[in-house]
């Protein structure tokens, strides 16, 4: 039998690759039905208050419309499903300005479209909460248990009696996900059952609380998402329109397609929330730290609440004596907001790390000096050893290979042509988490050919699972790739984690893994034979003539691995280059560097975190939503008013991984990648334009008006 | 494969040539494909792995069209009905439509073309391109309508049967992707702009605008402005770059994996 | 999007016929801001007349008249083959600048000459119907006087309205001098200066420009000009590309040694229309083309501005973006 090589951890092209660039990979709305009913949904113009009356008589006489669904008619549905943000038609009430209030179904999405112009709706205003300015002197500790004070030693006397310290708030604006493939459903029931092709970061989590939200059992709900064009959080939870689109096609009887528009995103699929954060720093003379203190206020949805933890990175990413990290939170008439790239670290960062740079600029140190003298030999906030941490590595290599010694350590002082050049660096947090997932795992052979098909309800939403999990079957079963089939993304197979908070990775490609050395194991004691090089499976099904074998597994984290404290590190750098007249920035290079344990596929690792750091950058400089807080809408309702970033706006970026092998975290040594790119950009960005300018901005985005 | 094996190429073999290796195609002409223009395609169409998983990805991951056509299925309630004839993919198609539907609408729920994406829908991503009449537009501010008598081409008619346009083989190997979901309007887009390259078309970036037109050899700042209609999310814009420079230059791009 | 038919116009005559018989009809050119805006319901047309095909797009030189040596662009040229014309690189790089500065590739290909002079306000509140907007409703107030201004006006605003007209095409030809050449229903053609055919908000927002319904931008021309190789376009704006203008300048100048003969500045972003900065003009005709001078012209015309809540970074803006659009005209484009 000829070897098979390895393949993980070279950068195979992505398995799914060829689907994608021909436009055959199936999205949500892309999946073939039968007669399919368009539906669209309408919504509140108020942010507070209740329906008194919907006028739907135009509507109703409109060309093609099959029905229209309100709470007048809507089936009673269970609001404490699991479904996020509300919006289920049950009732009058109106928590948030562009709530959905009503469905309509036509024959054609232009019919459904123009009819749902037509309803007239009036309503019984009360006065929104929605100015965060006003309401912030309100914010109460947030309900979850995770978020109540978390004191360690004396920050206030260490404060008061330092001599170098900063204290400042940094402030980081509402932000929307927007992936790429808006929220989209299509839904088609077969008696009793209903199929629902939605895309989904988290399969079961969809299937369960839709089912849960129905009234049905969960075998009544299938969930099909092979392709998921982006999610970044906001395809973790699902939102309302999942479930209507499903009750949307009980009532027509027919497969009824329902797409959220563009402008719908901003009130119907979470956001990231504006974050107030206080960062109090303390150091001694030679850069030490002895306080650091981080205190959010942000807000929450009316009835429902959301805190992005922006401490995170603040309890795990330095050493102190003295240390304080707190929430407060006001509910508004907002949308909940929910989990966004590298929750609460990404925004935490930025407050930490600038704070930093503020600090080691008072302290006249090197930012990185100053950042490893105060590195900590475990986690600060449990005492536990790390499994592994590689910040001091990642800065100094990223400072090699940046070239840091070419920074100025004084600003305004690097100019060329019409620009302020500056240099930042930024470090960062993502905690490494490896979730309960089943992998089903099948051999089939034809002759000498030994095929195998890995399932489980695994998303792919460009975070590379396909590709990984082929590569890691392969190489576990002895196959080269070519045979290797994996179906994820159907409720359908068995139940597996989400692709969220940086989990994927880890939790698939250890349950695969372990299916497929389960599934050796199997075949070794079924020959009945003792091997003294352990043969591969793709061997044991040739050499005893097996036609056919599967086998399942349902894969936890090692128990040992609760001893220690698991996160990937990493460290940023920024070239950025300022407009000395206009203001506008541009970020020249980035360089990011990245301790993650095991990389399964260099390649889609790498695109994972310059993914990262694009949104990092879009943070820094572009992405802001804004409300009007008299009527609680957002202005910056499509992508001409809400900026990411665009080719022009992204310059050189390079990746760099740090060897690193964990051999605690979990057995493959998987740390994950999806989160930890976004983590300390921002920071790293405003400390570079700092550098650059000597302006320090505290609030992001740092647009061409903050600099001038 | 020996030396100049295979002097005879058919026509979309000799397309492919000079597409991805202009400057070889007079020597291919001459005295047929040798050795080093084969290792030189396969580098640039993304080397020796790819064919080993185009076979798998084809067959599992793609979308089954349907069987049930809706193409000529006209709902009787439409509206304000226009019968449009134009050619999409090189093949001649009829339809008779709503004069609100826009083009992205008619390719997706009509044609069964769902390849290119509704973004927005505002003309504000990209997501939509297509080519019409050899130019790249956004088919979501497109009414069907106006392309009576036009040519469509969309990301499905990019291929050549089981070879892949030399932009898409481009995007494979240099990752120009995550979620996917822009891809196909990314890759429409990039491969019109080569012809406006060709053309010597200009940008905001080009610098002086007077001096006389002629083909231009693309930066990848000018294509990073050129393709700046193309949001892509995932932030996949480097690799992105990376690949239409590769088809533009006819230069393989290094692909840089480190680690230490 | 409301119900409309939907012709093909074949002729001008016949097109501009069927617009002036209802008042409800739109014509159709690239469609890129009026399907944006049917699909807002912001535009409600009950007909559109697709005037895509007539046989107004050449670009060529004007051999007889006035304007005798400058150049006509079709009406219906698309974008991208203006900013391309050698024509138009050769002797007006500033307006092909001013188109590249636009909307996106994409787009430019789509969008025709004519629309673009008529595209609308992007004011997120005259887009969104849930709001006032007096624009889009007269009399329904005006959300954005006192709401999110920071994109709105410093210049020529009412009480009525504060929006921001967005082309980056006609702020080009407004320092140009255009004319825009338009025929109505009985077949008379005439020629309207560009700084007559915009207007500022006053009490009837609702209007963009003074060009009455039912009539077709057939042309737009540049009159002949010594500008070609000192202009520059400059776009400030909140991302690299693919966005509207915090503030843009075109700037050119005609020099007799260093000595400003004639100069032409105009500013996007600041006012209901393409402003002529005539103030700074003037302050630097006959004067040194120095520094120290452009700085002088911009404070003469940023010394009006009257910004809004939050918008006041515009004047400070507009003053620096006069003075390197007139330097990077002087220097070829360079900074
Ligand atoms: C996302 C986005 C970004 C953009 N960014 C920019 C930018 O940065 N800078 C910029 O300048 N523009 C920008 N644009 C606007 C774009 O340039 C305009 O939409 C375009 O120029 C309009 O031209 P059109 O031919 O498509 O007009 P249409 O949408 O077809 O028509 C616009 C209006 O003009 C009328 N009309 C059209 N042609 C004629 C004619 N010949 N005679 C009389 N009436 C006519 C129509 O009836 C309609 O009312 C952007 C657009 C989008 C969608
Ligand atoms: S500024 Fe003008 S367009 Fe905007 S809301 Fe006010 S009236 Fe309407
Ligand atoms: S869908 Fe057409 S540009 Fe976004
Ligand atoms: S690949 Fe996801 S948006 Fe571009």
């Amino acid at each position: 039998m000829k070897e098979v090589t390895k393949v993980t951890g070279t950068p195979i092209n992505r398995i799914d690759g060829i689907a994608k660039v021909t436009g055959k990979a199936p999205y949500s709305m892309d999946h073939p039905v039968k007669n399919p009913a368009y539906a669209i949904l309408f919504k509140s113009t108020v942010a507070a208050g209740k329906i008194q009356a919907i006028d739907m008589t135009a509507a109703e006489k409109a060309p093609g419309v099959i029905a229209i669904i309100t709470h007048q008619n809507a089936p009673k549905l269970n609001v404490k499903g699991g479904l996020r943000g509300g919006a289920l038609l049950q009732s009058p009430e109106i928590e948030f300005f562009g709530q959905h209030i009503g469905i309509v179904v036509a024959e054609t999405f232009e019919q459904a479209r123009y009819a749902s112009r037509l309803i007239q709706v009036t309503y019984d205003k009360k006065e929104p909460k929605v100015d965060f300015e006003k309401l912030a002197g309100q914010a109460r500790l947030p309900k979850d248990k995770e978020k109540a004070d978390a004191r360690r030693g004396d920050v206030q006397t260490a404060l008061r009696q330092a001599t170098y310290k900063v204290e400042e708030v940094y402030e980081t604006p509402i932000e929307h996900h927007h992936p790429m493939e808006p929220h989209a459903t299509i839904a088609e029931w077969n008696g009793d059952h209903v199929t629902l092709y939605n895309s989904a970061q988290i399969v079961n989590g969809a299937q369960t609380a839709t089912a849960a939200t129905l009234n049905l059992k969960p075998e009544q709900v299938r969930i099909v998402s092979p392709y998921i064009g982006g999610g970044f959080g906001s395809k973790g939870g699902q939102w309302a329109n999942l479930a209507l689109a499903a009750v949307a096609a009980k009532h027509v009887n027919r497969p009824v397609k329902l797409a959220l528009t563009r402008q719908q995103m901003v009130n119907s699929v979470g956001m990231r929330q504006h974050n107030r954060q206080k960062i109090s720093l303390a150091a001694t003379a030679d850069g030490k730290l002895t306080a650091l203190a981080h205190e959010t206020t942000t807000h929450c949805a009316i009835n429902d609440e959301f805190v992005e933890p922006c401490g995170d990175c603040s309890k795990v990413m330095y050493d102190t004596p003295n240390s304080l990290i707190t929430y407060r939170v006001v509910p508004m008439n907002l949308i909940l907001p929910t989990y966004t790239r590298g929750p609460g670290k990404s925004t935490g960062s930025f407050a930490l790390e600038s704070a930093m740079d503020e600090l080691a600029y008072k302290l006249k140190m090197d930012p990185i000096a100053f950042r490893i003298k105060n590195e900590p030999d475990r986690d600060p906030s449990n005492g536990k050893p790390w499994s592994s941490r590689a910040t001091v590595q990642c800065l100094q290599e990223g400072a090699k290979a940046f070239g840091w010694e070419n920074r100025k350590s004084e600003p305004r002082q690097n100019q060329q042509g019409n620009y302020w050049i500056g240099y930042g660096v930024a470090a960062g947090t993502y905690p490494a988490h490896q979730r309960p997932t089943s992998a089903l795992v099948k051999l089939k052979r034809t002759g000498d050919h030994v095929a195998a098909t890995v399932e489980l309800a695994a998303a792919d939403l460009g975070t590379g699972t396909y590709t990984i999990l082929t590569q890691t079957a392969a190489d576990a079963l002895g196959l080269p790739i070519q045979n290797v089939k994996v179906n994820i993304g159907d409720s359908s197979l068995p139940p597996a984690a989400g692709a969220v908070g940086s989990v994927g990775a880890a939790s698939y490609a250890n349950a695969v893994n372990d299916a497929c050395v389960k599934l050796t194991q199997e075949l070794v004691v079924k020959s009945g034979k003792q091997f003294f090089v352990r043969p591969t499976a793709a061997q044991l099904m040739r050499s005893e003539k097996i036609t056919d074998y599967q086998t399942r597994v349902d894969s936890k984290p090692p128990e040992s691995a609760e001893a220690y404290s698991a996160h990937s590190f990493n460290a940023n750098f920024a070239e950025v280059a300022v407009h000395q007249s206009t203001g506008m920035i541009r970020v020249n290079r980035f360089l990011a560097v990245t301790g993650a344990g095991t990389i399964l596929n260099p390649k889609t690792a790498r695109s994972q975190i310059i993914g990262g750091n694009v949104w990092g950058i879009g943070m820094a400089l572009t992405e802001e939503s804004v409300v009007d807080p008299r009527w609680g809408n957002f202005v910056t309702r499509s992508l001409a008013d809400y900026h990411v970033p665009t080719h022009l706006d992204i310059g050189h970026l390079d990746a760099i991984f740090i060897n690193e092998k964990d051999e605690h975290v979990n057995t493959l040594g998987v740390k994950g990648i999806g989160e930890v790119g976004i983590v300390a950009v921002a920071a790293a960005v405003a400390n570079a334009v700092f550098n650059a300018t000597g302006k320090r901005i505290r609030e992001l985005p740092i647009t061409p008006d903050k600099v001038l | 494969m020996d030396e100049h094996e295979s002097p005879e190429l058919t026509e979309d073999e000799k397309q492919l040539f000079a597409d991805l290796m202009p400057e070889d195609l007079t020597e291919i002409m001459d005295k047929g494909v040798n050795r080093r223009h084969f290792l030189k395609l396969m580098t640039l169409a993304g080397g020796g792995i790819l064919a080993a998983q185009s076979a798998v990805a084809e067959q599992v991951l793609t979308r089954s069209s349907s069987e049930t056509l809706p193409t000529e299925l006209v709902p009787d309630s439409l509206e304000n009905a226009v019968t449009v004839a134009c050619k999409v993919n090189g093949k001649a198609r009829t339809f008779t439509i709503d004069s609100r539907m826009t083009l992205l609408d008619t390719l997706r729920e009509r044609l069964d073309l769902t390849g290119s994406k509704k973004g927005c829908d505002h003309g504000q991503c990209g997501a939509c391109t297509v080519i019409v009449n050899g130019s790249r537009v956004l088919s979501c501010l497109t009414l069907a309508a106006s392309c009576a008598g036009k040519t469509v081409q969309t990301i499905e008619g990019l291929a050549q049967g089981n070879r892949l346009h030399p932009m898409q083989e481009a995007f494979l190997k240099h990752d120009g992707f995550q979620c996917g979901f822009c891809t196909p309007g990314q890759i429409c887009s990039a491969v019109a702009l080569l012809d406006e390259a060709k053309k010597g078309h200009a940008s905001y970036v080009t610098g002086n605008l007077r001096p006389p037109v002629g083909p231009v050899k693309l930066s990848n700042e000018e294509i990073r402005e050129r393709m700046s209609g193309n949001i892509c999310r995932c932030g996949a814009y480097p690799n992105i770059v990376a690949a239409i420079q590769e088809v533009h230059s006819g230069q393989s791009v290094e692909q840089v994996f480190r680690s230490v | 999007m409301r119900p409309f038919t939907y012709t093909r116009a074949t002729d001008a005559t016949s097109a501009i016929k069927l617009l002036a018989e209802n008042p409800h009809a739109k014509f159709l050119a690239g469609g890129t801001n009026l399907l944006d805006l049917m699909k807002e319901d912001v535009e409600r047309p009950t007909a559109l007349i697709d005037i895509s095909d007539l046989d107004l797009n050449d670009i060529k030189p004007i051999t007889a008249g006035v304007n005798q040596g400058g150049i006509s662009l079709g009406g219906l040229g698309k974008n991208t083959d203006a900013a391309n014309h050698p024509l138009v690189r050769q002797h007006y790089p500033l307006l092909s600048q001013a188109i590249l500065a636009g909307a996106s590739g994409q787009i430019r290909n789509m969008a025709t000459n004519g629309g673009n002079l008529l595209q609308r306000t992007r004011c997120p509140y005259f887009y969104e119907v849930a709001m006032p907007c007096n624009k889009r409703e007269p009399g329904t107030g005006c959300g954005a006087r006192d709401g999110i201004n920071r994109m709105h006006a410093i210049f020529g605003w009412s009480e009525h309205c504060v929006a921001v007209y967005p082309s980056d095409l006609a702020v080009a030809l407004t320092a140009l001098d255009a004319g825009v050449i338009v025929r109505s229903a009985n077949g008379q053609q005439r020629r309207i200066p560009i700084a007559d055919f915009y207007r500022l908000p006053g009490d009837e927002p609702e209007k963009d420009t003074n060009l009455p319904h039912g009539e077709l931008i057939t042309a737009i021309e540049l009159p002949k000009n010594r500008f070609a190789n000192q202009s520059y376009y400059l776009k400030v704006r909140d991302r690299a590309s693919y966005a509207f203008a915090l503030v843009s300048v075109a700037a050119a100048l005609e020099t007799e040694g260093n000595t400003i003969k004639q100069a032409r500045i105009a500013m996007g972003g600041v006012a209901h229309k393409p402003w002529r900065a005539l103030k700074a003009e003037q302050m630097l005709v006959g004067k040194e083309a120095t520094e120290a001078n452009f700085k002088l012209a911009a404070d003469a015309e940023m010394a009006d501005a009257k910004p809004l809540t939050h918008n006041a970074f515009k004047v400070e803006l507009g003053n620096r973006s006069i003075v390197l659009a007139l330097r990077m005209a002087v220097n070829g484009g360079k900074a």
